[in-house]
């Protein structure tokens, strides 16, 4: 007897046990995301499903080893399906696509129509995009990280990381951790998390994209109070909203990301800063986790690493989901017009 | 001075020649080596990429340029040029090759026509030297790649940024130095900043 994953909260929402059972307060961390993931896969399965009669597109690869014309599947053929014909360096190296030389697209997201196909990795001569995906990936991964890294008497509820900023120098996660008011992480608990993460990508997870309606994706974070509330707004433009799923963690990201876990290669999470503030949401304090990470096959010697890691242990000064006015920016203006004046 | 001048008689060499042969000891003594150069010679124009022992490779080289800069010299129809092709080259399909290939490839440069690498080889291990031996111009990928450096790689985007940031507090350091150096006397203001000045030089 197959059903739809709703088909539960439907049968919930009918008896009216929603009101007064809120789902969010039964499940542990774990399970919601094992729910998540169910539901994810549920949903793609459906998807694929919906494709029906299958039609040929037309993909013709530009670069090395030489320009070919692929016939793919409509809806069904990712630009990873096309390196599959091209051999196993360009499945591992290519971390995007760029589609008619201007659209970025995830390396697993299907191809709707017949198009020109470039892969980039990370040294073609103009990496800007790549390494926005790269940026974004390492901080969805940070999430599934700090997701897995806790015990499951302490609950983490992650809120949002912001646009991929690789000036600032770290990636980060805004999570809320509602259990711990008031945690100092040592250098242990560091080093624990960071080698988390790094045992997180050694699974070599590929990214994969699905793009949902609101009210399933309402469904897939109804245990995550930041993110139901952030969904709406999110859907506003088309009523869709993307998540992306590495290994068992799904997350909300505007994409694209990169195609698999295993080109991030160098990473440590250097840093946990406290943010403090309000917002209209009622979250009083949030965690700012931060990192930095280099591409696999990137070879930096340790103290220009240790260079980095250092920079990256600074909080990060994007912009704060709890409002503008935290980070002491005041304080910065004024050290600058001090200098400034100085200067004069 | 009716002596011959040797450039005319010998052609040139673009490499670097040894005084002594090597002898490349084995049973059969000098017949022995003459055949294993000629087996390396026959390889080389054949495969144009070989490796082989150091001082295997860098004998046979010496043999492979001067049958190469003979050929271009006499072309085809000279009787000894040929029969040094003919003596030199195993194979005789080879033979066609070196004329109808090679000679055009070469006729016009100015450098060696072939080019030796010195092979990896285990770090403490008792095996000989290795080379590779390769014609100028030959199909494969280079052996050596240039390593380009792109400043928009993600490592040099963060190590730049890095860079910026150090300076940018640096910066803001001496600016208040100077702020306390002019407060109290206004008279010994100039030396500091000179210090300053020249600290900032040095880094």
């Amino acid at each position: 007897m197959k059903r739809h994953i709703t088909y539960l909260s439907k049968t919930l929402n009918a008896n009216g046990y929603t009101k007064c059972l809120p789902l969010s307060r039964f499940i542990s961390t774990q399970e919601a995301v094992e729910r998540r993931n169910h539901i994810f896969s549920l949903e793609k399965k459906r998807q694929i499903e919906q494709v029906g009669r299958i039609e040929k597109i037309e993909v013709r690869y530009k670069g090395i080893p030489k320009d070919t014309t692929f016939i793919m599947n409509k809806d069904l053929s990712t630009p990873y399906d096309c390196t599959k014909h091209l051999g196993q360096w360009y499945m591992e190296s290519s971390a995007l696509a760029v589609l008619d030389g201007s659209v970025y697209w995830d390396m697993h997201r299907p191809l709707t129509e017949s198009c020109t196909l470039e892969l980039q990795h990370f040294k073609v001569s103009e990496p800007q995009q790549v390494n926005k995906a790269f940026w974004r990936t390492c901080s969805l991964v940070l999430g599934a990280c700090a997701t897995n890294a806790f015990k499951t008497s302490v609950p983490v509820i992650l809120h949002s990381f912001p646009q991929p900023d690789i000036r600032s120098g770290s990636f980060i996660y805004d999570v809320d951790l509602p259990s711990l008011p008031d945690w100092q992480p040592t250098h242990q608990e560091l080093v624990t998390l960071g080698a988390e993460y790094v045992k997180f990508i050694r699974q070599n997870h590929a990214l994969e994209r699905l793009e949902v309606s609101a009210a399933l994706a309402q469904e897939m974070f109804v245990d995550n109070e930041h993110k139901t509330a952030q969904i709406p707004s999110i859907a506003r433009t088309n009523g869709k909203v993307t998540v992306y799923r590495v290994g068992d963690h799904v997350d909300i990201s505007k994409g694209p990301l990169i195609s698999n876990t295993s080109q991030i290669g160098r990473a440590s999470i250097t840093s946990v800063h406290k943010l403090t503030g309000s917002s209209e949401s009622g979250v009083k304090q949030l965690y700012r986790f931060q990192g930095v990470a280099l591409p696999t096959g990137v070879v930096l010697n340790h103290f220009a690493f240790s260079i980095l890691t250092d920079r990256a242990k600074k909080l990060n000064s994007a912009r704060s989901p709890l409002g503008p006015d935290i980070f002491g920016k005041k304080e910065d203006d004024m050290e600058v017009q001090q200098s400034a004046a100085a200067k004069a | 001075m009716n002596q011959a001048d040797v450039s005319k008689l010998v052609s040139k060499l673009r490499i670097k020649v040894k005084a002594e042969h090597r002898n490349l000891r084995n049973p059969k003594g000098p017949e022995g080596r003459i055949d294993k150069l000629r087996k390396t010679v026959t390889g080389l124009i054949k495969f144009e990429r070989i490796e082989v022992n150091y001082n295997r490779g860098d004998e046979a080289r010496q043999y492979a340029e001067r049958l190469i800069s003979e050929a271009i010299r006499h072309g085809d129809c000279h009787t000894p040029t040929m029969k040094m092709a003919d003596f030199w080259l195993l194979e005789k399909e080879l033979v066609h090759k070196l004329f109808k290939v090679l000679v055009p490839r070469f006729e016009n440069s100015n450098v060696s026509f072939t080019k030796m690498y010195k092979a990896p080889k285990p770090q403490y291990s008792r095996n000989l030297e290795k080379a590779v031996l390769e014609l100028r111009g030959n199909p494969y990928p280079d052996l050596f790649t240039k390593q380009p450096n792109n400043r928009l790689w993600i490592q040099n985007v963060l190590l730049e940024a890095a860079k910026h940031d150090y300076r940018q507090s640096k910066y803001a350091e001496i600016a208040q130095n100077m702020a306390k150096n002019e407060e109290p006397t206004q008279v010994n203001s100039e030396a500091p900043k000179s210090e300053i000045i020249e600290d900032i030089k040095t880094q």
